[in-house]
């Protein structure tokens, strides 16, 4: 895991947490860091709430927030949500929709957020012609799988306390490599609902667990402010290892907390 | 023991992925492999393990699972021949998850460098590759939806559909009959339901005339309805299996 390898010109850049993210999976030589920061692209602002991308449609551009949180999600035939993941600053909203034509789910902001619309054809062209941004995009796009799989073991087979203190763990894991800790937890931009919807569960459920965990010293809650009082205990409720993240072994984390 | 003519199905499937050339077809078909046989439930991958080769399926059924520290089994993916098992550790390095023979398994293990240099070197076959892995995350994706808010009925149906759709996709359906070695066991895992549960639902879906499941067999009898039954669209297959 390269860590630190970036100026901080580059994360005031709205594709600088997009950057920060391939150099996790791959040493970038200084004209491909550039070629990604040159990468054209349109900058919105949208509000919470906004979709990005609807199941169906055929995206023309690659979203990348430049700040901001979003979720994907599905709706089942009898209308309930599922979210499938949380994408924080510097992901790739659609990054599969380069190669796949039609989008297989819908993409929400959970946030007000600033989106870098890319053009398909330029991420395209970029991702074929320099090797080492192919393979980093690559080895991005498979580590979104690997958390996948990981999802489809919480929902299926963990119990309520175990689903609620994984995604805890998993989101203060993925913002802590992208260099986005908060000196004192994190914020973490979702309601009781969405949490439910994240883990198969219902908010009345929900609830209790992060009572319980407060309960039992493993965090504290400030509103959507998330404290984590006692790490290495929260990764045992939540049965987790970071070895799916295919980060650093290393736990910066076990510092802080 | 090696037939070059063993990866034709890994061509096919890739073709339809990529806008592959003559060379590049000549260069998937020219990789080396071993052949393998591996008995029922044996792993062929071990979570953590360091990746040297890549498995493809000849022959048989192979699944992808997860276990908890309490013993709990989670399956994550059935894989049917022609299809890599463990792609994504080709590039990653590393295992994160097990790998199991459903059924007696026929691989050809692809070394891990052949693979990457030949992807490395022809960059229509890298894209094929990547494509085939967007696929298995857009069928992860569907699996969380199906464990997270499916009920339980829904939950199998749509399982066998997705089965079903992929078994005829390679031309392995026999008239609408599938070979089917999956257990109640392993359906269970599946869904994140219990075998009893699950034994229970499989006949409902019998009795209402959509499904006939018998030893080692499945057959579809009302497409629609298990569709139906299933809230099943096969949109995120992506038309490319």
């Amino acid at each position: 895991m390269k860590r630190g390898g970036n100026n901080v010109a580059s994360q005031d850049h709205p594709l600088g947490y997009l950057l920060r993210q391939l150099e996790l999976y791959c040493d970038l030589p200084p004209e491909d860091r550039q070629l990604v920061l040159e990468l054209p692209h349109r900058l919105r602002r949208l509000d919470a709430a906004s979709y990005l991308v609807r199941e169906g449609d055929k995206p023309t551009n690659c979203m990348v927030l430049a700040s901001g949180y979003a979720f994907r999600q599905k709706v089942t035939g009898k209308g309930s949500r599922q979210i499938l993941a949380v994408c924080i600053p510097g992901d790739a909203v659609d990054l599969q929709n380069m190669f796949l034509d039609v989008s297989d789910h819908s993409v929400q902001l959970l946030t007000q957020a600033r989106v870098a619309d890319v053009p398909r054809e330029a991420l395209q062209k970029l991702v074929l012609s320099r090797p080492a941004i192919g393979t980093a995009i690559i080895q991005l796009t498979l580590v979104e799988a690997s958390i996948l799989r990981e999802w489809v073991v919480n929902v299926g087979r963990r119990d309520a306390r175990e689903r609620i203190a994984h995604i805890l763990c998993e989101f203060a894991v993925r913002l802590e490599s992208r260099g986005l800790t908060g000196d004192q937890g994190f914020e973490l931009p979702m309601t009781q609902e969405q949490l439910a919807d994240a883990t198969g569960l219902t908010s009345v459920h929900v609830n209790r667990v992060l009572k319980g965990l407060e309960a039992d010293g493993l965090i504290s809650r400030k509103r959507r402010h998330i404290h984590y009082d006692n790490w290495r205990a929260l990764q045992d409720a939540g049965d987790f290892s970071r070895r799916y993240l295919h980060i650093s072994d290393h736990d910066t984390l076990a510092q802080s907390y | 023991m090696l037939n070059t003519h063993d990866l034709s199905p890994l061509v096919r499937r890739w073709s339809k992925h990529a806008d592959l050339s003559d060379e590049d077809r000549g260069a998937i078909l020219a990789l080396p492999f071993t052949r393998k046989s591996f008995g029922k439930d044996a792993y062929i991958v071990r979570e953590g393990q360091e990746t040297t080769d890549c498995s493809l399926i000849l022959k048989g059924f192979a699944y992808r699972q997860k276990l908890l520290r309490d013993g709990c089994r989670q399956i994550i993916s059935f894989h049917i021949p022609s299809e890599f098992v463990d792609l994504q550790n080709g590039v990653l390095g590393m295992a994160d998850h097990n790998v199991q023979s459903l059924n007696r398994c026929e691989m050809a293990m692809v070394p891990r460098s052949a693979l990457m240099d030949l992807v490395n070197a022809r960059s229509t076959v890298r894209l094929a590759m990547w494509v085939d892995t967007l696929i298995d995350a857009s069928i992860f994706r569907e699996w969380v939806v199906n464990v997270g808010r499916r009920d339980s009925r829904s939950r199998l149906a749509h399982l066998l559909c997705e089965l079903a759709f992929r078994l005829e996709r390679i031309g392995a359906d026999k008239g609408g009959a599938f070979d089917f070695p999956l257990t109640q066991e392993q359906l269970a895992d599946a869904t994140g339901l219990t075998a009893v549960h699950t034994n229970r639902t499989l006949q409902s879906l019998r009795r209402d005339g959509l499904i006939q499941l018998t030893s080692g067999n499945l057959s579809v009898l009302d497409w629609k309805g298990l569709r139906e039954a299933g809230d099943f669209d096969e949109l995120y297959l992506h038309h490319q299996l």
